[in-house]
């Protein structure tokens, strides 16, 4: 099957050693996954994410459209204010994982996980009855970067005709970059503070306005040791810092609460999809939870790894790596809820050897040294 | 391009990319420079374990890189002598100098001769990796 291509696909051709994800070409790594993850962490680096999906779901009843569609309230939501939220079937399984954000009193703009895309829509479409509301993926129409790091806002800043310091994190606003016109929202997939810019009039055919954003981007934060990352440092970057991957971590068989993702769900917003199954499983408690586990002995956990507690098995990991940063091995893992308490000793299962561990808070890293929460 | 890859003259070579290099009575593996080369950052080395006997092509260890685990299949039969503990602390060793300070382990042959009909040569190693790259 021929793999789809985004905007931006002629440079990572050129300068990356590339990957299929989710159907698509995309940039593995340019340099080294662990360099762009520093780079990320101690400064700024830029990501092609035009792979993710861009809906726009606009007309009278798009509000209630999308409370009742979402787990999250779209109605604390003012313009130019965006939420990460959670799409459920009526069993609560997630149907995917997403960024809303209002552009308008009765426009939205739905960002779908790559795999997604489709999914999103035709779910959406096959809910519209009774509500006034069109569902438009303008996909190929819209480039999607990612500036992140703790120097993001200063690149954005020298490449921007508006300063962005003040933009509260998940609040936008419209801005021209390189001479296109760009809505700049303060969220991320990585824990830094930064960026993801939606490149308007930036189609697959015409993508100049996507490169125009790009290499004006890349040239302003030369001065900070700006690197364009790949798919690789976006994953360690996200598990790092917590974030669920939708396929691996979460999918249509997990709930947001056993996903330990209650912070989305506001069970007292009215109606929803899902939102009986998670009453439900609200008052008789979660059987299994999300939890992180950082590895005390060498070793790197992969998803399907058991995790033990002495000798009983507890769980499985979902998704896992070498922390660049802390350097030893992290996972996420769904664990019998019983033993989902920090600091709790586990031991993983690597192939034929038993690796301790111990079940930590997200994020991985200390966020008075890393993160967007750092002093 | 198969030209880009170190390929050292005095080598065995395994399909699965690992070297041997016989010194002394030993002999002495470690995975190839194409073969770290697909890796790129290696990160995890899972050594094989010291004393144990394997069979040639036995998967005796591993070889990681932040995306992807690798096994390593020991290129002859004998008993694991040895192992490069510095690539606990330095997996980068691999990548570095994959045919020197990066090498993984040492066996004592019990099969050498046998075993060695069975490995390429570098210049069937070289063209190997040609044929991989069609």
């Amino acid at each position: 099957m021929q793999l789809r291509r985004t905007q931006l696909y002629e440079f990572h051709k050129k300068h990356a050693k590339l990957t299929g994800f989710s159907g698509f070409e995309m940039p593995l790594w340019y340099k080294g996954i662990i360099e762009e993850h520093m780079a990320v962490r101690n400064s700024v680096g830029i990501f092609d994410i035009s792979h993710m999906g861009r809906v726009i779901i606009e007309g009278k009843d798009a509000e209630n459209f999308l409370n009742y569609l979402t787990s999250n309230n779209v109605s604390r939501l003012k313009p130019l204010q965006a939420q990460y939220t959670t799409i459920l079937n009526e069993k609560g399984g997630i149907v995917d994982d997403t960024i809303i954000c209002r552009l308008e009193e009765d426009r939205f703009l739905q960002v779908p996980n790559a795999a997604n895309r489709e999914k999103d829509v035709d779910w959406f479409r096959r809910h519209l009855e009774g509500f006034q509301v069109s569902v438009r993926d303008v996909s190929d129409e819209v480039a999607m970067l990612a500036v992140q790091g703790p120097r993001a806002v200063d690149v954005v800043n020298k490449v921007s005709d508006t300063d962005v310091s003040g933009v509260r994190r998940f609040s936008g606003l419209w801005l021209e970059i390189a001479g296109a016109h760009v809505l700049a929202t303060r969220t991320g997939y990585t824990g830094e503070d930064g960026f993801e810019l939606y490149i308007w009039d930036a189609t697959l055919d015409d993508p100049k306005p996507a490169y125009d954003v790009w290499n004006s981007i890349l040239e302003a934060g030369k001065e900070f040791g700006i690197e364009p990352c790949g798919l690789g440092a976006r994953d360690t970057l996200r598990l790092e810092a917590g974030m669920c991957l939708y396929g691996n971590d979460i999918d249509d068989t997990t709930t947001p609460l056993e996903a330990n993702l209650g912070f989305v769900v506001k069970l007292e917003k009215g109606e929803f999809i899902g939102r009986e199954a998670l009453l439900k499983q609200k008052e008789e408690g979660v059987k299994r939870l999300r939890v992180g586990v950082k590895l005390l002995e060498r070793g790197i956990p992969r998803p399907h790894h058991e995790v033990w507690s002495d000798d009983t098995k507890i769980g499985v990991v979902t998704s896992g790596t070498m922390s660049p940063l802390l350097r030893c091995g992290i996972a996420m893992a769904y664990v019998d809820s019983a033993y989902a308490e920090y600091g709790r000793k586990v031991y993983v299962q690597i192939r034929k050897r038993r690796v301790l561990g111990e079940i930590v808070k997200f994020p991985f890293y200390d966020t008075t040294k890393y993160g967007y929460r750092r002093a | 391009m198969s030209e880009d890859y170190e390929i050292p003259e005095n080598l065995y070579y395994t399909k699965e990319h690992e070297w041997a290099r016989i010194e002394d009575n030993l002999v002495v593996m470690g995975i190839t420079d194409y073969a770290q080369t697909q890796l790129h950052e290696v990160v995890y080395v899972e050594l094989p374990e010291v004393g144990s006997e394997v069979e040639q092509m036995d998967a005796i260890g591993t070889v990681e890189s932040i995306k992807a685990v690798s096994e390593i299949y020991t290129p002859v039969s004998g008993r694991i002598v040895e192992v490069n503990r510095s690539l606990e602390d330095k997996p980068e060793l691999v990548n570095e100098d994959p045919y020197g300070e990066g090498w993984i382990a040492k066996i004592q042959p019990t099969n050498l001769e046998e075993d060695l009909k069975s490995l390429m040569n570098a210049e069937e190693y070289a063209e190997y990796l040609r044929t991989l790259e069609e």
